[in-house]
Parts: structure tokens; sequence; C-alpha cells
């Protein structure tokens, strides 16, 4: 790495009409950035994938316990990463049980899982639940950031009504919970995504927001002055870096333009927010890209990403599947409907996997995003034919930072182990030492084999 | 804690036991008895201070006890068990009640356990297995270990506070964990019984009745175990099956009560309850009136035959063939 004499700050911004886009990690900065880190290094990224509905678990689990060779063929779909990642196994979330309320599994499982709390059965507005765990470890690095957390959805969000036996839809539309009672609803749009992270923290006037609009410009092009000038003082690799940057940023905005351009001429009966890819790959690689971008600029460093709503019904064109999700998981054993839950199981982690190999080639010093971060991909029911809540489906992609994680690994824990004892882990790698998080009871062990 | 509790549901169980004994084993035999009778059910078994044999051992007569399709983890907690490095000896009884093998070679008696991490979390499962029950009770018959562990997690206190009636705490003569059996002495928040070993003593199992009560049952891990435990016809102490009897029955007369008092432990582990002494513990006392009585319960309910529980679930119904055969698929 070159450290030129230019001591940049991490803060540094390029400014302009409706814009404010932060930068991601150059060498200039490197005096600066090690001041506003964590202890122990660069900043660790910490993010939660949640996909709806279970996992068909017997193509999930590796048979043994110990490094991670031949995979199941669900988790196959991993094998490009299968070394920069944990598969964890018997994980539990104890409140998304029936225990004595019966029925309402697909009402509490998103929210059980997240906040190792009680799910408190209303349809009402006297939501109670707990604080999930994103928002716990955004309570410690939250404030090192622009935004303390970011939430990000790829179905269509509800915030009210009955959405599973009593239990209100904001149990099982969202993820993050900043406050017992109060959710942050996720963002699914990919514009409003995009310009929460780069566009809106210069005022501009609803009309300018329109007119920009309107004219499809991008809102680099408003920052113009600031880029030139900063690019006349850094040295040959940051212009480079600062270039390849802004380069990808432009390429997401034009995504996102062509998205709501294509979505201009969808179907207008089809519940899709505006500017959605109408495939769910590409909407899945536009999301996360977004994320990846967020991360390289240090925008935000807590993220959490609902895959679909707990009890989604989404319908998977893309590979030849009609039937909603949902439904097809409550398979009864019928062999046609579970190959579609496996298809189905399948593209998530294959979408999932193309998104760490993303972060892996995406550099950070003498590291990568990847190994700067600690991403949970699960679900709050293990057989959602069933509606189990342990032996939970959990993967724990990253290396943490300073090789907090040693990946490449299937571990087995014993039973009840609450999933919330990996989430406290996260929580405590993050800064912030909650004596309990949910129904945690300790720490999760065996994460390093140092 | 709100209480999800709606109607009334069978007391809860939550048995902490070393099973090391044959009064452990038969007071598992007796719990599965109350619990095909509906007057209880098990929340939870954990095992500390005994080796894996022992789990498995739980596990094999909980699937003696529940035939019928495997109940998932919804409705069956998998017996905790503490694995410390390295596990402590199983004794030879639960040893050989698991490795018994019928005519064919094969296993004698069905198990989800065979490996450390088949079992629970042993303060987890002790907490979930009140989480899982509207009203239920605690048999401490173990060192206190992992019951004061369950104390320390977040809303514990209160939900004990709520849900669990009763903890009856067993002496046995076995040496406590001293501190944590001081921290749950003074931290449990419901009210604590002490079962004195001299009730244990005093009321022996009529080994007899194996042979007649039991005997509709070919294989019976319970019987297997506590002939295993020792040679020879021996009538063995009660004291867990004493502690159960009163957890679940404390108004049905079987034993008397003492004045308050409080249950000391000595830094030798030993346990003895003080009359008096600022306590607010009461140990039971034994009634030689209700002896015969007493005996004829234990067997009536040890002996029971098992009972099916109600499905709340189909069971899946994938075919294991057409399962392997997928998995091959490229």
């Amino acid at each position: 790495m070159i450290v030129t004499r230019k001591k940049l700050s991490r803060r540094t911004i390029l400014r302009g009409m409706g814009a404010a886009i932060s930068l991601p990690f150059l060498d200039a900065m490197t005096p600066a950035f090690a001041a506003s880190t964590l202890p122990g290094g660069k900043p660790v990224r910490a993010a939660w994938f949640y996909v709806p509905n279970g996992i068909d678990m017997r193509h999930w689990t590796p048979g043994e316990e110990g490094p991670l060779t031949d995979l199941p063929s669900i988790l196959a779909r991993l094998d490009p990463v299968k070394n920069d990642l944990l598969v964890l196994s018997n994980l539990t979330a104890n409140w998304g049980r029936p225990l004595l309320v019966g029925a309402g599994d697909h009402g509490r499982a998103l929210a059980a899982y997240m906040s190792g709390m009680m799910v408190y059965r209303t349809a009402g507005a006297d939501l109670k639940l707990g604080v999930s765990a994103d928002q716990v470890a955004a309570s410690a690095a939250g404030h090192l950031t622009k935004l303390p957390s970011l939430e990000i959805g790829l179905e269509e969000t509800r915030q009210a009504g009955n959405c599973d036996n009593g239990y209100s839809c904001a149990y099982a539309y969202n993820m993050a919970w900043k406050t017992e009672s109060q959710p942050l609803p996720p963002i699914s749009d990919p514009r409003q995504l995009f310009e929460r992270l780069f566009g809106t923290d210069i005022a501009e006037s609803p009309e300018a927001h329109a007119r920009r609009l309107a004219m499809r410009a991008s809102i680099l092009d408003g920052a113009g002055n600031d880029t030139k000038k900063l690019e006349s003082s850094l040295g040959a690799s940051d212009r480079r870096k600062l270039d390849e940057y802004l380069t990808s940023l432009r390429e997401i905005e034009q995504q996102v333009q062509r998205a709501e351009k294509d979505g201009a001429i969808v179907d207008p009966g089809m519940e899709k927010p505006y500017g959605v890819p109408p495939e769910f790959p590409d909407y899945f690689a536009l999301m996360t890209d977004i994320l990846i971008a967020a991360w390289k600029t240090d925008s935000t460093r807590i993220a959490t990403i609902m895959i679909g709503r707990e009890g989604s019904t989404r319908a998977y064109p893309e590979i030849g599947i009609s039937d909603g999700h949902h439904p097809l998981t409550h398979h009864m054993g019928n062999m046609t409907m579970l190959d579609k839950v496996r298809q189905i199981n399948s593209l998530h982690l294959k979408l999932f996997a193309e998104f760490l190999v993303k972060l892996r080639s995406t550099p950070e010093g003498d590291s990568n995003l990847l190994d700067q971060s600690m991403i949970v991909y699960g679900s709050g029911l293990s057989d959602g034919n069933v509606h189990t809540h342990d032996q939970l489906p959990t993967i724990l992609a990253g290396r943490g930072g300073d090789k907090f994680i040693s990946p490449g690994r299937h571990i087995i824990y014993q039973r009840e182990t609450p999933i919330c004892n990996l989430f406290a882990t996260m929580a405590e790698r993050m800064g912030v030492t909650p004596e309990h998080l949910g129904d945690s009871t300790s720490r999760l062990a065996g994460l390093s084999l140092s | 804690m709100q209480s999800p509790f709606e109607g009334r549901q069978p007391l809860g169980v939550v048995y902490n036991t070393s099973m090391d004994r044959p009064d452990a084993v038969l007071a598992l035999a007796l719990l599965y008895g109350f619990q095909g009778k509906r007057e209880a059910r098990i929340g939870a078994v954990s095992v500390n201070g005994s080796g894996l044999g022992a789990a498995i051992f739980c596990d094999v007569v909980s699937r003696f006890y529940t035939p019928g399709p495997m109940r998932n983890a919804n409705q069956t907690l998998l017996p905790g068990l503490a694995i410390d490095r390295p596990l402590p000896a199983d004794n030879p009884m639960v040893t050989a009640a698991i490795a018994r093998r019928n005519d064919q070679g094969d296993l004698q008696y069905a198990r989800s356990v065979q490996k450390p991490s088949d079992t629970s979390l042993p303060e987890a499962v002790i907490r979930n297995g009140v989480i899982f029950n509207a009203e239920a009770v605690m048999i401490l018959s173990a060192p206190a270990t992992y019951l004061a562990r369950s104390l320390n997690l977040e809303g514990v206190k209160d939900l004990y506070k709520s849900r669990v009636k009763r903890l009856v705490v067993v002496d046995s003569g076995k040496k406590q964990d001293v501190p944590a059996m001081r921290k749950v002495l003074a931290e449990f928040p419901s009210p604590v019984f002490f079962c004195p070993r001299e009730m244990g003593e005093a009321l022996l199992f009529p080994s007899a009745s194996l042979d007649k009560d039991f005997a509709w049952a070919p294989a019976h891990p319970v019987v297997d175990a506590y002939r295993a435990y020792k040679q020879g016809a021996y009538d063995a102490p009660t004291y867990d099956m004493a502690a159960a009897l009163y957890a679940v029955h404390p108004d049905k007369g079987f034993f008397q009560l003492s004045q308050e008092g409080a249950i000391q432990v000595g830094d030798d582990g030993g346990l003895r309850f003080a009359p008096g002494a600022g306590g607010k513990a009461k140990s039971l006392v034994f009634d030689p009136a209700q002896k015969d009585n007493i005996l004829r319960t234990y067997v009536e309910l040890a002996s029971a035959k098992p009972v099916a529980p109600q499905q709340r679930f189909r069971p899946p119904q994938a075919d294991k063939a057409a399962v392997q055969k997928e998995e091959k698929k490229p």
C-alpha cells in the first residue's frame, strides 16, 4: 500500500446538487482512517440475510463436523466461497415455537429470530418485541457512520394488519427493531435505497428532485467540481481507485434507472414497487451491489437484508416455479413440491454466494470486504412443513476482521443453543457487550480456532 | 414477561438429575406414569455429573414411553447434558440398558441421542422446559451448577416466579456444588422444599414388583438399569421418587411438612435442613401411615404402560429412498 503525503479525512465527501457521496477507503486516508475505526484495525461490518419459510434441511446440513468438503446439494451453491464461511448447526430460536399460544409460527419466526424475545400477539398497534440483534450492534457502531444501519427488503412491505393468526404484519415484514415497539421498515425500492445512501444529504427541493429524475441525470454529475478538485490532490493509485469507484456507482445508478424504465412497462397489476427489476436475481444483485457500495464508503456497518418476508408467497418464474414459496414448503412429503423448495433454496444461496464473491474481490487496504465482515444467512424456521424453530439453517460468512472467525468449517452445537448466542458474539465484536441479547445464554464458542 | 398461557395445561416437570442411581431411573418412569395419566408432562430432563450414557438413557426412556412417530422439538426437548471435559464415566446401570441388543443383534431401544451434540444445552433446556409450560415444578437431584446458571439468564427469575410452583431439592448424600447451591437457595424465586435423605431411605422400592408389574414389557430400559445397578434382588431407596411424588401432588397427603426453615449447604457440599434459622423452605416429613400408599403409588405409576401422545402435526411422509435418490442428482 502506498501512503501519500496527503492525509485525506475518512469522512471526505463529494458534494454537489442533491448529492453527498461518501468515498471508499483510499491510501491517502490511512492515517485518518486508523483513528476512526473500532479497536483492532479496519472497520468490521455485520449483516443479517433472512430467508423465509425454512429450508429443505435434508440437502443443507453437512454430514460431519469439521472442514467443509462435500457439501449437500443446496449448500453446494456456496462451493466458491466455502472456505470463507462457517456452517453452524443446532441453533435455536425458542420464542418462535408455538409454546402455549399455538399457531402463528410464521408470524413469530422472524421477530423471535432477530430479537430472541417473546412476540406479543397483536394485530393492532400495541406491538411488543425487543431490540433486534442488528440494532444492538448498531448501538455500538452506528454512530461511527453516516447511517447507523441499513434495512433492505426484497419484497413489498406492510406494517399493519393481521398476517398470521393474530400476529401483526409488522412482525413478519421487519427484521430490525430499534426498540421493543419500533420496527425499522426495510427499503425495497432500489432508488430510495440508493438515494438514502448517496443522494439526500443536501437539501434538494422537490421540484429540483423531480426535474433531475425527469432528466435522468446522475447524482454524480452534480459533484463534478468536487471530484475534479479531489483528483488533482491524489496519487496515481488513489486516482485509479476513485475512478473505479465512481464508475461502479454510476453503473449501479444506471441499473436503477434501467430498472425504473423496465418497471414502467411491467404489468401494473403486479404488486411490485416502482423500479424493481422484474427478475428476482437482478433485484437481489442490484440491492446487494448498493450494500457493497455502502460498505465500501463506510456509510454504514450494519445491515439487514430480508430476502423475503416471513411467510412469503413469492413465485420464482425465473427458474420455472410458478407456485408460491410458502405453500410449497407445506409439502407434506410430496417430492415434486420438495424439489421446488430445494430449487428456491438453491437459488437464494447461489445469489448469496455471488454477493460474497463480490465482497471478497473488493479490496480494503491489505484486506477485503468479506474478511472484514460477519454475515449471517439464515431463517427462523428449519423445517417449514412442520414449523420447527430449532436446528436452524445458519451460515456465518466472513472473518470478522483480524481473523476473528476461522471459516471453512461445519460446527455442531448442542441442541437448544440460542441463535442469540451467535448474535451476542457478533454484537460484542462490533463493540457492545450486552450481558444478554434476547435469550442468549453465553457467547458462541468455537468461531475461531486460535 | 407476557404470559402466553391460554387454557389449562398439565403441570410441567423439569428434572435435573445425575441419573446414576436406581431411584433416578425409577423416578423417570414415575414421571412418565404421570404423563400417561395427563397429571403432568415432562418439560425437560437435564443431566449433569454423569456422562453421555446417562443422557442417552433418558432419551431411550423417553422414546420408550412415547411410542409412535418421533416428536419434534416444538413438543419434546432432548435431554440436557453438561459437557464437561472430560465427560464423567457413566454408571454401569445406564450402560447396560442402552447397550442391550435384541435377538437380531440390533440395539434394543430406539434413541435420538447418540453423541454429545444431540443433547441440549443444560441451562437453556432447564429454562426452556419452564417456558414450554404454563405451570411447572422442578426437581433438583444433581449438582446445582446449571440451575444456578439458568438464574442468570435474561428474564428467568420473573419467569420462574410466575410459572414454577415449587422446587424440590433432593438430598441423596451426594456432594453439592457449594456456590451454585447457595446461589439457588438465595435467589430462587418460588417456594423451595427439601426432600431429606432419610425420606428416600425410609421408602424402599419393592424390587419384587419388577418381575410382576413390569412384566408386560419383554424389554424395559428401567428394569434393565435397575437390575444392572447391583447384582441380586435389592430394594432401592427412593430419594428422587419421593421428591417427584411430592412435586406433582403436594396436596395428596403423601408427606407431612416441617415448619419453615433453612436448607444449609456445608463447605463440604453436604445438605441439611435447619428448622427456623430464618429460612422459608420446608422439609418433607415421613409419615409412616402413608408408607404403603406411597409404595403402591410408586409401583402403579412407574410400571404404567406407555400412552401415545396426542399428535399435534401430521408427520412428514417423505420417502427415504426417494430422498436419497434425489440427493444424488447433480
